[in-house]
């Protein structure tokens, strides 16, 4: 081995002493680092990658930064509601809660380096199952520099009493960094889980951030997973969010992204199982030059599985966003069934909104598979109709836009979190 | 409060510069109920419509005030906080705003700041006037006319003209659509609020609501204008007899707008 190592490969072998790594993770992280440098650039339909580089640039040695206000509030709502969470920030664990009285049930919660020591056998035969090292770029990213992920299992039969929490929070002094996270519900569990992430601090531009989200949902279990972004102008982010979803077990995203920044997402159901039913609710705000280009995609391989993808996006600004919502009815999957609806505000001329609505099937007997999608200005009659009972005109548009996004909000299942989502809007309506 | 003044002199309206009503004149005082009655096509609804300050209509000539001040100067949102309240024909649907959210925005909007409602009160006084108006307590949920029968819809119109305390009151034909059992409930909501304070217009095509609802004057509007004017018994007369006899009277041949005599 004569070859000079990367500053990145010192500072992933640094890492994997400092956390004790196992050999196979250690080797997943060499051949996930191996397949993004050899990955080929990327070509999106919608969105240019072309400008944006990839460098990634290991976190400072140790992260000065204190807690953001933001962060600071999430947490002491979440410590009030007696709720469980991890609490990263610049790819440290700062703060691991888990309610005394969860422990009987058998629910781990845990920092995905402890869970790869301590849950060896769940976490190696989980990661990368879900979301491949080698399916993007951005993935195999992940996969060789993930810090300080998440973990979650949830044994069989029980029902986890509150909601788990991972509070992301990047404060800018660790650039590149790569959250991850891997959630197991057992047969016939049911988990609500939450991932908040946090942009504190002025980015510098450049860099790139990759997160992945994977989750299994074994038979019968009943998962809710909710994703809050609100990234700032700067980095470019990608975000990997999938579900595994076995017989009757069902999965529902709640996805939000309030912000000015750059992403790609993707937020899919691998509806494996017979009877599995999925949904995905999104809701976007986006201003100043902010690029949303996010996909919400359900696979149907199981026989009369059904999904229903529901995505509403508000522009202001210059901010370009392309709403996806791609089903595919595998064949074989009889009797499966989906419905899309897509809805975009537009509220200023200079922004611009594409809701896209795909269907793939290949499997003659299937249920009933809709989709509507539209993209325009707020309805003149509605403001008309608000103002005739005397309310002001700002505050008629603010309440239309409310009324579009507040059931996504509303379905998000932690007091905590629909708080500080409402108040990220909240926040950007009243600019 | 001083009993309301509501005057229209002239009152000219255009939509896409073709004009519908053509001189319109009009004094409502408070206490007084008047209806305007009419065959389809004769302006009755763009008059509603043009009072209100609905964007689509243009008002060419005319004034109109209410207490000496100019109506038609004011915004929309500022008519209806001056006391003015328009019950539509075709109300808008507002996904995602509750009706109770929206009808507490509304008073508190009338009230001004500083005078708010508290939430309470403000919660059991719908609920009664929910109850009164035999709507069932879901409604105050339900998001604002989304899903809404044309019979739910009109209700809601009714019930926010109970809980907004408006001075004067348009009613824009609330009594299409409305079997009798709730037009006997409408027709209850309006005498309730029947009093010096408030005055009415009420369009309508037929004289069935005025069975409920006594009118104190009763207006026909033909080509854009009020072209008879008398006491209930007018309505009655037009009840049995239809328009042909006044049409006659007044040599009129087509009485829609557009069609001149």
């Amino acid at each position: 081995m004569t070859q000079e190592l990367s500053t990145v490969q010192s500072w992933l072998q640094e890492q994997a002493k400092a956390h004790a790594e196992p050999e196979w993770l250690r080797q997943m992280r060499e051949r996930a680092w191996e397949a993004f440098q050899n990955a080929p650039v990327v070509r999106l339909e919608k969105t240019d990658l072309s400008r944006r580089t990839w460098d990634v640039v290991p976190p400072a040695v140790a992260a000065v930064a204190e807690t953001g206000a933001e962060a600071g509030q999430l947490i002491q709502s979440l410590t009030e509601q007696s709720d469980a969470y991890v609490y990263v920030r610049d790819g440290q664990v700062v703060q691991v809660r888990v309610p005394a009285d969860w422990s009987e049930t058998g629910v781990i919660v845990a920092d995905l380096h402890s869970a790869a020591q301590q849950h060896a056998d769940l976490v190696q035969q989980y990661l990368g199952q879900v979301v491949s090292v080698e399916e993007s770029k951005w993935s195999a990213l992940n996969a060789a520099v993930w810090q300080s992920g998440l973990f979650v299992y949830v044994p069989r039969r029980v029902s986890v009493p509150g909601t788990v929490h991972y509070v992301v929070e990047d404060t800018g002094s660790g650039v590149g960094i790569a959250p991850r996270a891997l959630v197991i519900a057992d047969a016939e569990s049911r988990l609500a889980f939450a991932e908040v992430h946090i942009s504190s601090g002025d980015k510098p531009s450049g860099p790139v951030r990759s997160h992945v989200l994977e989750v299994i949902a074994k038979s019968g279990a009943q998962v809710t997973v909710v994703t809050n972004h609100a990234f700032h102008a700067g980095p470019t982010n990608f975000s990997t969010s999938r579900a595994r979803v076995e017989n009757d077990a069902s999965v529902d995203w709640v996805f939000t992204d309030v912000g000015d920044g750059f992403t790609v997402g993707i937020v899919e159901s691998d509806l494996v199982g017979s009877g599995s039913r999925s949904t995905v609710r999104a809701l976007g705000l986006g201003y100043g030059r902010q690029h949303l280009d996010l996909t919400a995609s359900m696979l149907h391989r199981g026989k009369y599985s059904i999904s229903d993808i529901v995505m509403h996006g508000v522009l202001r600004g210059r901010a370009n966003s392309i709403y996806r919502s791609s089903t595919h009815i595998f064949k074989h999957a009889v009797g499966a069934g989906s419905e899309q609806h897509d809805r975009m505000l537009v509220l200023d001329g200079t922004a611009r909104a594409d809701a896209i609505p795909m269907l793939l099937i290949d499997e003659n007997d299937v249920q009933r598979c809709g989709h509507a999608a539209s993209v325009g200005r707020i309805d003149e009659s509605q403001i008309y109709y608000l103002m005739s009972r005397g309310i002001s005109k700002s505050e008629a548009m603010r309440m239309i836009i409310w009324g579009h996004l507040q059931p996504t909000v509303d379905a998000i299942p932690s007091e905590a979190v629909r708080t500080l989502v409402r108040s990220r809007v909240d926040e950007e309506l009243s600019e | 409060m001083a009993s309301p003044h509501f005057k229209i002199t002239g009152l000219k309206v255009a939509v896409e510069d073709k004009e519908i009503v053509k001189g319109l004149d009009l004094e409502i005082r408070g206490g007084e109920i008047h209806a305007i009655m009419g065959p389809n096509g004769t302006g009755k609804s763009t008059l509603a419509s043009a009072l209100m300050g609905h964007p689509a209509y243009e008002v060419t000539g005319g004034q109109v005030t209410l207490d000496g001040q100019d109506v038609l100067d004011m915004a929309v949102d500022e008519r209806a906080r001056a006391g003015l309240f328009l019950a539509m024909q075709y109300p808008a649907e507002v996904p995602g705003v509750s009706n109770a959210n929206f009808i507490r925005t509304a008073l508190n909007a009338r009230l001004g700041e500083g005078n708010e409602i508290p939430v309470i009160k403000f919660h059991r006084q719908l609920q009664e006037k929910m109850k009164s108006l035999n709507i069932d307590p879901s409604f105050a949920e339900r998001y604002l006319n989304e899903g809404f029968s044309g019979g739910e819809k009109k209700r809601n119109e009714i019930l926010q003209m109970s809980m907004l305390n408006p001075r004067i009151v348009i009613l824009d034909e609330i009594d299409s659509g409305l079997d009798i059992d709730a037009l006997k409930i409408v027709a209850k909501a309006v005498n309730d609020l029947r009093s010096p304070d408030v005055g009415f217009l009420i369009i309508t095509h037929y004289q069935r609501l005025l069975e409920y609802i006594v009118p104190d004057f009763v207006h026909v509007m033909m080509q854009g204008r009020i072209v008879r004017s008398g006491g209930r018994e007018l309505a009655q007369k037009l009840e049995a007899n239809g328009y042909d006899w006044l049409k006659q009277e007044l040599g009129i041949e087509d009485e829609t707008v557009g069609a001149e005599a």
